[in-house]
């Protein structure tokens, strides 16, 4: 599995070096891999889907028009989503100037994580995760972005870390704060021998 | 695969591109469950961990490809624009669709004139121009003409299973069954073609002077009676094209067609012209018909929306049990296909005794469901 994971890093290497030289088809390639991933990322930051979209579609246009000052040694992924979480704060901004709010985080994780429903099987899964869906949405939106940007986008902590603009420390107790107050609430709950019969086998 | 044996906590499988997979779309499951059956308190982390990603499911963007594509060339478009406006000087627009094409498979059909000559003829003489007519009636087998003379493209599906998508003014010339070791029809007007694989029998369509020569794959060609060129655009597969053999043209080559290329072929001055770069040619983009446009890519999709994009790409009507299906969904590529295929892979899909039969352009179809 990791050598697959190796290739898509080696592939998006190749791309943006050449988007880099110019080659327009690795721009499309790029676009084409990261579009649907970029929209789901920036449909949790801002409600208007025609605004995310053009937020997406104009930080690659600024990739373009800008690629003799990009980098080097990118990880693609981290900085296509970075670069759309600082567009869409940014349209944020002027739009709060005209808004009295007193918010301090600019950008809000506006997901709440749902159930995949057919894949539960029984009741008692579908007791307990229904309980750990309630749990996961109580946590403060930081959390939950942090958790999204790990699990559903595959981030590593340093790049959430970059990203949400903290220190690598940060990221990790966001990402840890959310699990362990599961953890407390589960550990009471039910006996190990019914955990192994249910569900799984 | 050895990563695994060293995770201690529920997030390590959380983070597990795999261990994902296999939970949400059971992807190695039989991998994953001898692994976990391996001991207990790696049962406990597994299940605890697959409860999680359970309760953790996020709105999936449900984009397809088409809407991808359209908003590649949106971004296109602007670059464009913020270009035009940073130079701010009077150039002659050099139409850079090129750009939105550059992607993996097939794509839509583009259009950029790069002229390739490979034969010309001097003599400007009647004698060397071949008309539809004069190819059907040099066959000697039996052969069935349908004629669309309506407004919309009609469907035709061949004994092959091949579909033909007939344009308004067009008529196709084929024999009612296949016989012998080629497949042979004669176009006059145009057609978009979805060829049935079979590479023991391959498919020639007679267009005029040219005859296109294909394996399985899908395409369009151009011939109108009255018209100075004979187009061919493929979309898919490859494509050979040459000149007919009944007519005396001093070399008789042939050309490949590799997907979105594509040929114009000036009768008079017999020349063919190579379009490797379908973008600047307005023409051809514009006449791209409904069906190349649309896409036949679906996720999780419902079925009956399914059956109404092939209505609108084939012009047919199709009957179904709404209520049968109304929880189908399916999640299948069926670009390319010819008409016959995309019904049968459908109809597979959904299982349990599901089947079609289509006379003429109505379909019916038959089911008892999808549980």
């Amino acid at each position: 599995m990791s050598h697959i994971l190796k290739n898509k890093a080696l592939d998006d290497f190749i791309l943006w070096n050449n988007l880099k030289n110019g080659d327009e088809r690795s721009f499309s390639l790029l676009f084409e891999k990261y579009y649907r991933d970029l929209i789901g990322y920036g449909n949790s930051l801002c409600p208007f889907e025609e605004k995310v979209q053009d937020c997406i579609q104009d930080v690659f246009a600024d990739i373009w028009l800008y690629r003799n000052s990009l980098q080097d040694n990118v990880i693609v992924k981290a900085y296509l989503l970075s670069s759309v979480r600082k567009r869409i704060a940014r349209l944020h901004e002027r739009d709060h100037v005209f808004r009295k709010t007193t918010t301090t985080d600019v950008l809000e994780f506006l997901f709440d994580f749902s159930i995949e429903n057919d894949l539960v099987e029984d009741e008692v899964t579908a007791e307990r995760v229904l309980h750990l869906n309630k749990l996961l949405n109580d946590l403060p939106g930081r959390q939950k972005e942090a958790l999204y940007l790990r699990y559903h986008q595959g981030l590593s902590v340093d790049q959430i870390a970059d990203l949400l603009d903290v220190n690598y420390q940060s990221a990790n107790n966001l990402l840890h704060r959310g699990l362990l107050s599961l953890r407390k609430e589960w550990k009471g709950s039910i006996p190990l021998l019914v955990l192994i019969s249910s569900g799984l086998f | 695969m050895q990563k695994r044996n060293n995770y201690t906590e529920i997030e390590d499988f959380l983070a597990d591109e795999s261990f994902q997979l296999w939970i949400l779309s059971k992807v190695d499951e039989q991998g994953w469950e001898e692994w976990t059956l391996e001991n207990l308190q790696r049962a406990k982390l597994v299940e605890d961990a697959r409860l999680l990603l359970l309760a953790m499911k996020v709105p999936d963007s449900k984009l397809s490809s088409h809407q991808v594509h359209e908003s590649l060339q949106k971004t296109w478009f602007k670059i464009e624009q913020r270009e035009e406006l940073s130079r701010n000087t009077l150039k002659t627009r050099k139409l850079k669709i090129q750009r939105y094409w550059f992607s993996g498979v097939a794509a839509a059909i583009l259009a950029g004139i790069f002229s390739v000559w490979f034969f010309k003829s001097d003599v400007l003489s009647n004698d060397n121009e071949i008309t539809y007519k004069e190819l059907v009636e040099e066959n000697s087998e039996g052969l069935v003409e349908q004629t669309n003379n309506t407004e919309k493209s009609q469907t035709i599906t061949l004994s092959d299973g091949s579909s033909v998508l007939l344009q308004p003014n067009s008529k196709l010339s084929y024999p009612k069954i296949f016989t012998g070791n080629e497949r042979k029809v004669y176009l006059s007007g145009e057609g978009f073609f979805e060829i049935s694989k079979n590479p023991k029998k391959p498919f020639f369509v007679y267009a005029n002077e040219i005859v296109t020569r294909v394996v399985g794959t899908s395409f369009r060609i151009k011939a109108y009676p009255d018209q100075q060129n004979v187009e061919v655009l493929v979309r898919t597969g490859k494509v050979r094209v040459k000149s007919n053999d009944l007519v005396h043209a001093p070399e008789n080559q042939e050309i490949v067609l590799l997907p979105n290329q594509a040929v114009r072929f000036a009768r008079k001055d017999f020349v063919f012209n190579k379009i490797t770069n379908i973008t600047a040619d307005p023409v051809l983009v514009n006449s791209a018909t409904n069906i190349e446009q649309l896409s036949f890519e679906f996720t999780d999709i419902p079925v009956a929306q399914i059956l109404e994009t092939i209505e609108q790409a084939y012009l047919v009507d199709i009957d179904f049990p709404q209520d049968k299906l109304k929880d189908c969904r399916l999640t299948t590529s069926l670009s390319d296909q010819p008409l016959a295929e995309k019904l049968k892979i459908i109809c597979k899909s959904i299982g349990n005794d599901t089947n079609y039969e289509m006379n003429g352009n109505q379909i019916v179809i038959t089911t008892s469901g999808c549980n």
